[in-house]
């Protein structure tokens, strides 16, 4: 059970990410990253499916491993642009507006991205062929964990390697912790400010297109998949202390398991129908009791 | 009013410079000069615009009219960075350290557009040999130094750029009486070793000591400019800024 809490849990992680980064260098929640989410993944099905690379369940293991990363990349790439020309054409210009316009033009935002998926992808539910085989790793007491779900920890664990790595040793990665701790003084070091944000909202929308090719694996997407999957990796990043990195992939797993123990079959939990009541009244919680999250240090503002 | 120029070329030239908060107008028309190897104080109450002086310099405020040349190219609307990378570096009011970061760690933020390491590394012995201090405190977070020795380590982040003109806002402030005097004598060896310091100041008597000309401001504009000397002995400065009867 904890082990399929970690494979929603993983996907979970990197959408919170997206979060606790562009929220840890601009104090802004970016409503708009569920639907990034969304239409990376919508777009993958469409690198996958029929049109480009074509691959079945049929397919030779090659095809799949190479499709596969191809997708991942492209997903990536295609989140990464469409996440940070959100923050060019809508927030760059609000920089010094008061944040009530920025989070308002954030939903805004999350509107128009979910419009555009819907319009090019229709209300209809988009998936890929099995592409992983549903085999069981292992077997433990009827308790089955498949290739499938353990594909989805296998991609996501390099990638949070990776960019640990990338925002502690690397320039970039220090010019983003300098912004997020104090954007003037950054500026007055030699930093680009609107290059490092642009570059921390590519980064969110890589890992949003990253999320969604994995969850591809398991679940359908549609126009509106981002919007309860956003709000819940948004409580995974508030749960672990908002802007903290650490704490969006621990307040990840915690939601993942949570909603793995609550729908799983061998104790009297409440059940399916109550998991976004049990993560909602979680988010409410925190808020409540510990607006800093797990990880997260108590500002003077007190969230 | 005559000044005495530096012996140096003019390094830096503001003309009738005018800079906005919003609708509040906080410069109105500075015109100021800073040649090659000086010490330039702006010295004035709160509000009288020093600050907002520095940070139209460097970037963050661009002014609405006038304009501000370095080394003979026109800096008036470019961005911070790429002020930096010309050669202007700064320890801000209030030091603005980060606050998570070591002190190594803030002291390489300064060297930030650098790529040459050995001189990076030279300049690191450098810091620590003005601030020995640093030294011992470089795996100690920038929130958690004493005010002196934030102070310490926001003029040697800015020493790390390796700049042509350095600009330091306020170093004195809520500093105790020794490390005042410490920080200006440093101030006095930095300059010795070649660097061009502009520097803001409420502690008056402390910059005409450091600095060979001064600039006196008055809500937003110059109001008296000479020999730091001369000023000191200024007998309307005496009375505003120096607090002598």
């Amino acid at each position: 059970m904890a082990l399929i809490g970690l494979t929603t849990g993983a996907v979970y992680a990197l959408v919170a990410l997206g979060y606790t980064l562009v929220y840890g260098i601009l104090q802004l929640i970016n409503f708009a990253h569920g639907d990034v989410f969304a239409l990376s993944g919508l777009f993958a099905t469409t690198m996958i499916g029929g049109a480009v690379f074509g691959l079945t369940d049929t397919s030779t293991t090659l095809g799949v491993v190479g499709g596969l990363t191809a997708t991942f990349v492209i997903a990536a790439v295609f989140g990464a642009a469409v996440n940070s020309s959100i923050e060019f054409v809508a927030y760059r210009r609000l920089r010094s507006a008061p944040r009530l316009a920025v989070l308002i033009t954030a939903v805004g935002m999350s509107f128009i991205v979910q419009n555009i998926s819907l319009a090019i992808y229709d209300v209809n539910a988009r998936s890929i062929p099995p592409l992983i085989s549903g085999h069981t790793v292992f077997n433990i007491s009827g308790v089955v964990y498949t290739w499938d779900a353990f594909f989805v920890v296998l991609v996501t664990a390099p990638v949070l390697v990776l960019l640990t790595w990338l925002v502690k040793s690397t320039r970039q990665g220090k010019a983003m912790r300098a912004t997020s701790q104090d954007p003037e003084a950054a500026a007055i070091m030699g930093i680009n400010v609107n290059r490092t944000i642009s570059f921390t909202f590519a980064l969110a929308g890589a890992l949003a297109g990253i999320g969604a090719t994995l969850y591809l694996v398991e679940f359908n997407i549609r126009y509106d998949t981002g919007f309860t999957l956003g709000l819940i990796a948004f409580t995974a990043a508030v749960l672990g202390g908002i802007g903290n990195l650490t704490g969006a992939v621990l307040g990840a797993i915690l939601i993942g398991m949570i909603q793995a123990f609550n729908e799983g079959l061998s104790w009297n939990a409440p059940g399916t129908a109550w998991t976004k009541s049990i993560v909602f009244g979680i988010l409410i919680a925190i808020l409540v009791f510990r607006p800093e999250g797990l990880l997260g240090e108590r500002t003077p503002e007190g969230a | 009013m005559s000044t005495t120029a530096g012996n140096g070329q003019v390094i830096l030239k503001l003309d009738g410079v005018h800079t906005f908060y919003g609708t509040i107008e906080a410069l109105k028309g500075i015109t100021l000069e800073v040649h090659e190897g000086e010490v330039v104080t702006l010295i004035g109450a709160n509000g009288a615009g020093k600050s907002t002086t520095l940070r139209s310099i460097n970037g963050l405020n661009t002014p609405r009219e006038g304009s501000i040349v370095f080394q003979g190219k026109n800096i008036t609307r470019r961005p911070p960075h790429e002020i930096v990378q010309m050669g202007i570096s700064q320890s801000p009011e209030g030091r603005r350290l980060f606050p998570h970061m070591t002190v190594l760690e803030n002291l390489e933020m300064g060297a930030f557009q650098r790529k040459d390491r050995s001189g990076i590394r030279e300049d690191l012995d450098r810091v620590y040999g003005l601030f020995p201090r640093l030294a011992e405190r470089k795996g100690q977070r920038g929130g958690t130094l004493s005010g002196g020795e934030q102070q310490m380590c926001a003029i040697g982040r800015a020493l790390m750029a390796r700049p042509k003109l350095l600009m330091l806002d306020e170093p004195s402030m809520g500093l105790a009486p020794i490390f005042v005097e410490k920080i200006f004598e440093i101030i006095g060896e930095i300059n010795s070793q070649g660097t061009t310091i502009l520097l803001v100041e409420q502690n008056a008597l402390m910059a005409l000591d450091a600095a060979q000309r001064g600039y006196v401001l008055e809500t937003g504009k110059v109001a008296l400019t000479d020999d730091a000397k001369r000023l000191r002995e200024n007998e309307q400065v005496r009375k505003t800024y120096l607090g002598e009867e």
